[in-house]
């Protein structure tokens, strides 16, 4: 009997709440040889770490409910949360099973973070990995080609197994279902939001995050299933896209907070690494350069991809807005983050001369005080329903 | 246009204000109101209790009502049809107790705000204040229960003082030990709770300077707006001050917050079958 969604959430909501990783333990210990990769905010090929036979773990920061005490030693004040608390859970031992971890390039503190690791931890396995900024074919594509096969090659080495193309584009069709999946749920609860919240879509997304592909696939179905057939009451709440917050998360409260003030979230851009490329990866020709056309011409915009024109920028949020029929933006951006912060008025204006009302806030990934959140989105929502 | 019910529900941290409208265009017609103490009770079921039974004394039930619209801490409840935000509410509600309201100042039980108001009720703009207790109404009833008063009787007590005590402004905690020892030195009720008005309306009054509030008519709502020894103060600190602003309250001004959300709801509901109209 499929799950119904309370069940599903709830396993959802354990998985995000243990910052031990005891589910990705368990996975590891339950055949000998297994590693398990991490992999940070805010796009990995999970694909490769996949068809290397190893877990791939979305590393989020600590969150709400972890004191950072060492992390704030390495960083100076004016540095976002989450690679104080990230550094808090590596020298905590919690990350001590992790073979691998993966540094995607988000911004320089991140880069950063791969290289204090490598000192912290020689034992693991540490990748920085450097996607282009650049999407001539020529120039950023045959470039992320070589990070991409730098990847494998690591991998291989970590695993001392080969990645074969087969298995690599069988790894592509898992996540081209998961692509589906995910696309289906956001789409469902673009058109009834009130039965898809955004807390509970949320956690469906990083229990994604932690859990094999193939698991995740099925409870991504079984949760369209239970919550098509479930019956929730349908509030007069107006619909807001959520941007700015794709690689430090906001805690789940503040993602409450915002649906309890008036706001049903229908397109957001949190933890995007399983929305980052937008279209199915093709499995019929070279694997690896699939992944680097998809990156280079099926991916979100994001703050920490260059546009290289000024005209089009925050042309993909306006198209996604448009999409999701939102009817106004928050832009909710960690503290500090530079990428987020540096794009927030060049996006506002855009929204602006678009016509979409929008308002914005700063967060950190412990933020404990919801009510200025709540009589911010509130009035935003009042403002939408009554005046715009 | 036809007639709609829109039911107005205002969680407060004391009470929980419920009114019913019947809404026929630009007629207006009150029919029920009801203002429910919390006294450590579950709000939510108080709030369906006092709700139903305004109902069952209208001869309604509930699918008879268009909209429900929740205020103040009222966002989980569950047979809300929208919600609205208190500055939202409480402007629209001051405009329909009095069509020359510009501001509003709504003081309740636990924080008081400044509002800017167009003529339609519509917030141009706002202030809270801050999370120190020493503006609200908690405060005073606390400060009323240590002098062994009733709470209807502080504003005529207050009224007849005539050499009020100051108090911190600043801390309700300092506040207290302050009132503690003026009791020990002799300080009559009346002037201590004029001395409490006066430093909240000092407060208040730049409040309204924050928000630009110059002239006109100053609506006070909220659970305070009945307490006519402030409403005095706060007419004198503005005068002190300089700023051609009357502050006037209404019997009725409890309900504000309440008010405004039912006649809100209203308008959404009305805005909403424009729209489906538009879409079809």
């Amino acid at each position: 009997m499929p799950a119904t969604t309370a069940e599903t959430v709830a396993r959802c909501q354990t998985l995000f709440d243990d910052l031990d990783f005891t589910a990705a333990r368990a996975w590891k210990e339950a055949a000998p040889g297994r590693k398990v990769v991490g992999f940070l905010p805010v796009y990995a090929p999970l694909e490769l770490i996949h068809a290397a036979g190893c877990l791939p773990l979305g590393i989020f920061g600590g969150g709400d409910r972890m004191e950072v005490i060492h992390g704030d030693a390495f960083y100076q004040s004016y540095i976002c949360r989450i690679p104080r608390s990230t550094v808090e859970l590596g020298v905590t031992g919690r990350l001590d099973f992790v073979d691998g971890m993966i540094f995607p390039f988000v911004c320089d503190v991140i880069r950063n973070l791969s290289g204090m690791w490598k000192i912290m931890f020689p034992q693991v396995w540490t990748k920085f990995f450097d996607t282009p900024q650049n999407f001539d074919p020529e120039v950023g594509g045959a470039y992320y080609i070589e990070e991409l096969k730098e990847l494998r090659e690591g991998l291989e080495r970590l695993t001392g197994r080969p990645i074969t193309d087969a298995a690599l584009r069988a790894s592509i069709l898992h996540y081209n279902e998961n692509r589906r999946l995910v696309r289906a749920v956001y789409d469902f609860r673009a058109n009834a939001p009130w039965k898809a919240p955004a807390s509970e879509v949320y956690l469906l997304m990083r229990a994604g995050l932690m859990m094999p592909v193939e698991d995740h696939n099925g409870m991504l179905a079984d949760y369209l299933d239970a919550a098509e057939a479930e019956d929730r009451p349908r509030r007069d709440n107006v619909r807001i896209a959520i941007y700015g917050s794709f690689c430090e998360q906001p805690p789940l409260n503040l993602i409450k907070s915002v649906e309890m003030a008036g706001c049903y979230v229908v397109e957001d851009d949190y933890a995007l690494v399983n929305r980052f490329l937008t279209e199915d990866v093709p499995v019929d020709g070279d694997p690896i350069e699939a992944l680097a056309t998809a990156y280079l011409t099926k991916s979100v915009e994001t703050s920490c991809k260059y546009v290289p024109r000024e005209e089009d920028k925050g042309r993909f949020h306006i198209a996604q807005i448009r999409k999701a029929r939102a009817e106004g933006v928050i832009y909710a951006s960690p503290s500090f983050c530079d990428p987020a912060l540096l794009d927030r008025p060049m996006i506002a204006r855009r929204l602006t001369e678009a016509g979409i009302p929008h308002i914005s806030f700063k967060y950190a990934e412990n933020s404990g005080q919801m009510q200025p959140i709540r009589e911010q989105a509130g009035t935003f929502a009042d403002s939408i329903k009554l005046w715009s | 246009m036809t007639a709609i019910i829109t039911a107005g529900i205002d969680i407060g941290s004391g009470c929980i204000k419920t009114v019913l409208f019947r809404v026929d265009g630009e007629t207006v017609e009150w029919l029920d109101k009801d203002v429910a103490r919390i006294r450590n009770r579950d709000p939510f079921l108080l709030t369906d209790e006092t709700y139903d039974a305004m109902l069952a004394r209208q001869g309604l039930c509930r699918e008879d009502v268009a909209y429900v619209a929740s205020t103040g801490d009222a966002e989980a409840l569950r047979f809300a049809t929208g919600h609205f935000y208190s500055m939202t509410t409480h402007g629209r509600g001051a405009v329909y107790l009095n069509d020359r309201a510009r501001s509003v100042l709504d003081i309740g039980a636990l924080n008081g705000r400044a509002i800017r108001i167009d003529d339609s009720g519509k917030v141009l703009g706002y202030r809270m204040t801050s999370q120190c207790a020493s503006g609200s109404g908690q405060f005073l009833e606390n400060i009323a229960r240590y002098l062994g008063i009733a709470q209807d009787e502080i504003g005529q007590l207050s009224k007849s003082a005539d050499a009020p005590e100051k108090v911190s402004s600043i801390c309700a905690v300092l506040a207290e030990t302050d009132v503690i020892n003026m009791v020990s030195r002799g300080i009559s009720a009346a002037n201590i709770l004029k001395g409490i008005h006066v430093s909240m309306a000092t407060r208040l009054a730049k409040l309204l300077k924050a928000i630009g509030a110059t002239e006109g008519v100053v609506q006070m709502t909220g659970g305070l707006a009945l307490d006519e020894g402030l409403v005095a103060a706060l007419n004198e600190a503005l005068a002190a001050e300089n700023m051609a602003l009357t502050a006037q309250s209404h019997a009725d001004a409890i309900h504000a917050g309440a008010i405004g959300a039912a006649l809100w709801g209203a308008f959404r509901h009305q805005k909403l079958a424009l729209l489906d109209e538009m879409a079809a």
